[in-house]
């Protein structure tokens, strides 16, 4: 989770000199007096993973690049197309809107979820973290798999609702998107939090409340800002990966909620319209950039009050 | 599921080997002799047969969809491995946009691609070779199941599928039933898959009046503003899996569907039926990227493929129809009822004008505005 805000660090920090020396306890006189080899040896030893990753990573996305401004014909007619397209605007809507919503039910499960782990004896969180971590490490199509067989029509779900009245279709359906997709990043938002909230120092909220804080205060000023680092992470990371889901939206929902990934690949795959599907997938990379640097730099206007969280 | 009945009628026989030994003189008569590069046969080819030993330590690897349709294909091109001593390996899925990176770097690993009609005509001459017709004896083909840049994989049915339960005494009959949700209640499955517009669109046209023979050129705007007015009750399936599923369910009471799904709903207990009036004629197609190592072999596959025997095989262990007219499989009491090909049936049909789908911007007019219908 810590690597999410690298990229925007210095941008966020630069109108704070403080926080760039705090952070480097270490300092720089030290190094200074160490062979060159040594000084170099980190970025000696990541060269083989760099060199992967720009042969695998950097080469196709330059290519995506490339074919969404030359393909089929040099200019900007592909997005031109994108933007004028009803289609194309209302899945990015569907896309961000339900990435957005996932983020909001994984926070809202996770939160509650994690503060038990850190409460509970290490027996019982250990099971706890093993059951978000046993469908963590199940093959993606078991689990969507899983998720068609309750949500279906007649399914375990459906049968349980329509014993209570109520006649819910899930499948094929935003809801039921929603519901598996949630599932599947669930780990992605527990882990981050776990990580934060495992850290904090439950004497703090002690200590508001034997200095007169109502609990509800002592939550609201105390424990949620020192939370607030890991919910980012956890969200900045369950919102993009769901910005980019296929196979959930393909196997659990219809075409009526199919999003933005399901038509890269149609265009893509199914027309060989490879300017406009990687159009389509500048933009989805674009917007998600924007929105990483922005909660970079609101994790970073966050950082003071985290205190002990590290 | 496979009994020893046989489906066909005798007088279907008569008159396919009528018409299939007149096609087979002309085919004969127009052998033009292009340059071999195997030893290939000289005369005229027929369906089915291969020469002994003609490509032994060749390789060829055939791609398709993989499951029991793929077994099928293979276990009908076992034949022309055994004859010729050609080795022929399976691969998958047939991801079009892999086989134009092959053809496109030159360095294609795929010699029998498995896809549509619509597609191999659209990319023919780019991503899929021209086929030689006179290695390739399509005489005993469907009409109209092949072109030139490909042969048929097999057959099937796009079919209105209903519910007997619920329309026993008064069963809908054509499209027009389909669309009509006053007289036959209940919600509609629709196939929502981005490829799948063509025969939907037709359908739409029908129900709103359109006769058969005056189907072309397509109005799309009337076949959508026709989809519209059911849209609200319209069920999207985007797999075969997921349409059989819906009408097991009871969750809707009328199915545009494949008819290898209707039959396996029945088989899984569903009380369904067929309507073969407009049932529209879809089928999977074979075609030959450019640039395979041994054309010559990719294409007597395809001849051998096309054969009565191997087509009977490829029924026998698929729920598609054989693309051979020739072809007697043996199935069983429900594969009968569902089976494509009986005369009756390609009679009540509708067979799509696949020259007028596959023309460049009706293919994408097509596809835009089918996408852009069921996302929405």
């Amino acid at each position: 989770m810590e690597r999410l805000d690298l990229p925007v660090t210095d941008t966020a920090v630069a109108g704070r000199p403080t926080d760039h020396q705090v952070g480097r306890p270490l300092g720089s006189d030290g190094s200074n007096q160490r062979p060159l080899w040594v000084r170099f040896a980190p970025v000696l030893l990541t060269l083989p993973a760099l060199a992967l990753l720009v042969a695998i990573v950097g080469e196709p996305l330059y290519e995506v690049f490339q074919r969404s401004f030359t393909q089929p014909k040099a200019g900007l007619s592909n997005y031109d197309w994108f933007f004028s397209s009803s289609l194309n605007v209302a899945l990015l809507r569907r896309t961000f809107v339900t990435a957005f919503v996932v983020t909001v039910v994984c926070v809202a499960l996770a939160v509650p979820y994690v503060f038990l782990m850190t409460i509970v004896s290490k027996r019982a969180r250990n099971l706890m973290l093993f059951l978000i971590l046993v469908p963590f490490w199940t093959s993606t199509i078991v689990r969507n798999f899983a998720w068609v067989l309750l949500l279906q029509h007649s399914g375990l779900l459906h049968q349980f609702m329509a014993k209570f009245g109520f006649d819910v279709t899930l499948i094929g359906t935003t809801k039921g998107v929603v519901i598996a997709m949630s599932q599947v990043l669930f780990p992605f938002m527990v882990l981050p939090l776990y990580a934060t909230m495992s850290k904090i120092d439950v004497r703090l909220i002690q200590a508001a409340k034997s200095l007169g804080a109502r609990p509800s205060v002592a939550f609201a000023k105390v424990y949620l800002p020192l939370i607030r680092p890991g919910v980012i992470a956890g969200s900045v990371l369950v919102f993009v990966l769901a910005l980019g889901f296929y196979i959930t939206p393909a196997m659990v929902g219809s075409s009526k909620n199919s999003l933005i990934a399901g038509e890269i690949w149609n265009q893509i795959n199914g027309l060989l319209a490879w300017g406009p599907g990687s159009t389509m997938a500048v933009v989805l990379l674009v917007l998600t950039l924007v929105l990483l640097a922005i909660s970079g730099l609101v994790i970073r206007r966050s950082s003071p009050l985290q205190g002990g969280s590290r | 599921m496979i009994n020893n009945s046989s489906w066909r009628s005798r007088s279907f026989a008569a008159v396919a080997a009528l018409a299939s030994v007149s096609m087979l003189a002309a085919c004969g008569s127009n052998d033009s002799g292009t340059p071999k590069t195997s030893s290939a046969n000289a005369g005229p080819v027929v369906a089915g047969e291969s020469q002994p030993g003609a490509f032994k330590g060749a390789r060829l690897t055939f791609v398709s969809y993989g499951g029991q349709y793929q077994k099928g294909q293979e276990a009908a091109l076992a034949d022309f491995a055994k004859t010729t001593g050609a080795q022929v390996v399976g691969d998958g899925p047939a991801l079009l946009s892999k086989l134009q990176a092959q053809v496109q770097a030159k360095n294609v690993s795929w010699d029998i691609f498995d896809t549509d009609g619509t597609t191999a005509s659209v990319n023919c001459g780019t991503i899929f070779m021209k086929l030689d017709f006179s290695k390739i004896d399509v005489s005993k083909a469907p009409k109209g199941s092949y072109g030139d840049c490909y042969v048929p994989a097999m057959k099937l049915d796009e079919m209105l599928v209903y519910d007997t339960d619920k329309f026993g005494s008064n069963p809908p009959t054509s499209w027009k039933d389909f669309f009509d949700t006053k007289n036959f209640p209940g919600k509609r499955a629709m196939l929502g898959i981005p490829g799948a517009g063509y025969g939907q669109i037709i359908a739409a046209l029908l129900a709103d009046g359109v006769a058969p023979k005056d189907l072309y050129p397509i109005d799309f705007d009337r076949a959508f503003k026709k989809l519209d007015s059911i849209k609200s009750d319209i069920v999207f399936a985007d797999t075969g899996a997921k349409a059989q599923q819906l009408m097991e369910s009871g969750e809707v009471t009328m199915s545009y569907t494949w008819s290898g799904r209707g039959m396996n709903s029945e088989i899984n207990g569903a009380h369904v039926a067929g309507v073969w009036n407009q049932a529209i004629e879809m089928g999977d197609a074979l075609a030959i990227p450019i640039g395979v190592k041994d054309p010559d072999a990719a294409m007597a596959a395809l001849n051998s493929y096309l054969g009565k025997k191997q087509q009977e095989t490829m029924t026998e262990m698929t729920s598609y129809s054989p693309v051979n007219v020739d072809a007697e499989p043996k199935l069983s009491e429900v594969a009968q009822k569902w089976v494509t090909t009986t005369p009756e049936r390609t009679a009540a049909g509708i067979a799509p004008d696949w020259t007028y789908w596959s023309k460049p911007d009706i293919y994408k007019k097509a596809a835009d505005m089918w996408n852009a219908w069921i996302s929405q």
